[in-house]
């Protein structure tokens, strides 16, 4: 052991008190707890979720504070001002440790934000805030814990927001005094024992609304880091609407009302979803039942379409022969309407060419063949000095033979006839 | 969650996924587009989904049961002291 001394005790112990009473005067806050009183001094201690401290204080000086008796009590929170303080005792009196308050006050709403701001801050840096919101809420449990005050509005709305959204599960109530920070040991331990029943899918902690200090059980830290590491989900309706505790913070839901905190718990309006379904009912009834009907009634169709097709067609055919026959009707109708007119320009052409030059030529030629006609015509032979020899009928008589056989014969001359008798023996020759 | 036609081969985890898959069901056969064996398909499952999330409702339809915690509590203190 190679340190310092060793050196008298009672030496070490003055030095002690002075460095004590020697640091600076600082001012604290805590629960108080186990306040009590001498002859001359008053002992409590002060605590927080991290330590504590013994405190003493002057009876005279108390009393000079006017502290009502009434705040002095397990679980007030006090803000005292003072230092440490250690006295050595001695030979025959104890030493002692003690926190020497000078002023002494029961915490305000002010204290008490600024406490809850900096545990806010501290459970947000750990990521406590998140832990609750991660974990998934069924939409319809069978079972909920409910952590409120056996009497009070809070029990009784919750019980009408659920009995509304006709919800009829198991309720487990965890009642707990619910009523300043004194009550947090007991609702954790209720919300403890709630989560470890299996049967319970979510858990709701409900009080009316109140002071902070009124609240302050659900502002505890223990409380609070309970609730973060939970694996059932939290809801928490805690005060008004305006008032914020921690546990709003941690928990997985965070509700103004008890009513609202029904609607969390369960999320699903039974007599909406029983409406739903029923509605989903019909609307498959009618998918499977329109799948078949549509499919069968196509099929019918189908197997309509031979018939029909044929039919189509059938018409389509009289269609096309009434066509052809009406086309051919106007076709020769046509030809012979073309027919007519060809042969009326022909004939047109045959009179235009016979009124133009052929016309006259022909004229010319006929003229000639008249000319050449006339020219041997029996009269104008007679008129050149021949007679023809005629029977007694006007016949030619045309062979001296006949002449002889007919014995009188007409000699025709070109001014008249005369008649004349045959004699003699025919002479051949000219 | 089973792919669309496929035929449930267990009941749902919970309401809330046999809700979901519910809602898959309506949306694909109004889509118009499911063929006639997997409209069939489709519509006994949503019918045996519909009958089991009736049955949930029915589970928490018939009235609230309220339970007291240190009841419950003492009971379970007294169970295993009589079957000792």
């Amino acid at each position: 052991m190679d340190l310092p001394g060793p050196f008298p005790v009672g030496r070490y112990a003055r030095k002690l008190e002075e460095e004590m009473r020697r640091r600076a005067r600082v001012s604290l806050i805590g629960e108080m707890t186990g306040f009590s009183r001498s002859r001359t001094q008053a002992y409590f201690e002060l605590r927080d979720s991290e330590g504590a401290i013994p405190c003493s204080i002057w009876l005279n000086e108390l009393e000079k504070l006017e502290v009502p008796e009434s705040g002095l009590r397990d679980g007030a929170e006090l803000v005292i001002g003072g230092g440490p303080d250690y006295y050595r005792g001695s030979a025959h009196a104890s030493p002692s440790f003690s926190f020497r308050a000078t002023h002494l006050r029961l915490a305000g709403e002010g204290d008490l934000l600024a406490r809850l701001e900096a545990l806010r801050k501290q459970l947000r840096s750990e990521g406590l805030f998140e832990l609750q919101k991660q974990l998934p809420r069924p939409l319809l449990p069978r079972t909920i814990g409910v952590v409120t005050a056996e009497s009070g509005a809070a029990r009784r709305d919750l019980v009408a927001g659920l009995e509304r959204r006709g919800w009829g599960g198991s309720v487990v109530w965890g009642f707990a005094p619910v009523q300043d920070r004194r009550a947090a040991p007991a609702v954790t331990a209720a919300i403890q024992d709630l989560a470890a029943r299996p049967e319970i899918e979510a858990i709701v902690v409900t009080r009316g609304g109140g002071s902070l200090a009124d609240l302050w059980a659900f502002c505890d830290e223990t409380l609070c880091r309970t609730v973060a590491m939970l694996r059932v989900p939290v809801i928490a309706a805690v005060g008004h609407e305006r008032d914020s505790t921690l546990i709003d913070d941690v928990a997985a839901v965070s509700c103004s009302t008890p009513t609202h905190a029904a609607e969390a718990a369960v999320p699903l309006d039974c007599n909406s979803a029983r409406a739903g379904l029923q509605r989903c009912a019909a609307s498959l009834s009618r998918a499977g039942e329109g799948a078949v009907g549509s499919r069968s009634r196509h099929l019918v169709a189908l197997s309509r379409g031979p018939a029909r097709a044929i039919q189509r067609e059938r018409v389509a055919l009289n269609q096309k022969t009434r066509e052809m026959r009406a086309a051919g009707e106007r076709r020769i109708t046509e030809q012979t309407d073309f027919q007519r007119r060809i042969a009326a320009v022909v004939l047109q052409r045959a009179a235009g060419r016979a009124a133009g030059p052929e016309m006259r030529s022909r004229r010319e030629g006929l003229r000639r063949a008249e000319v050449a006609l006339r020219a041997h015509q029996p009269e104008r032979t007679l008129e050149r000095g021949y007679a023809l020899a005629e029977s007694g009928d006007g016949e030619p008589v045309t062979s001296a033979a006949a002449a002889a056989a007919a014995g009188r014969v007409k000699l025709r001359f070109s001014d008249g006839r005369v008649d004349a008798e045959i004699g003699g023996e025919i002479e051949r020759g000219t | 969650m089973p792919r669309l036609g496929e035929r449930l081969s267990a009941e749902p985890d919970s309401y809330e996924s046999a809700v979901e898959r519910l809602e898959s069901i309506i949306d694909r056969l109004d889509s118009g587009q499911a063929g006639l064996r997997e409209t069939l398909e489709l519509c006994r499952e949503g019918r045996e989904l519909v009958t089991y999330c009736v049955a949930e409702l029915d589970a928490v339809g018939e009235g609230l049961k309220e339970l007291r915690l240190d009841e419950l509590a003492a009971r379970l203190e007294e169970a295993p002291a009589e079957a000792g």
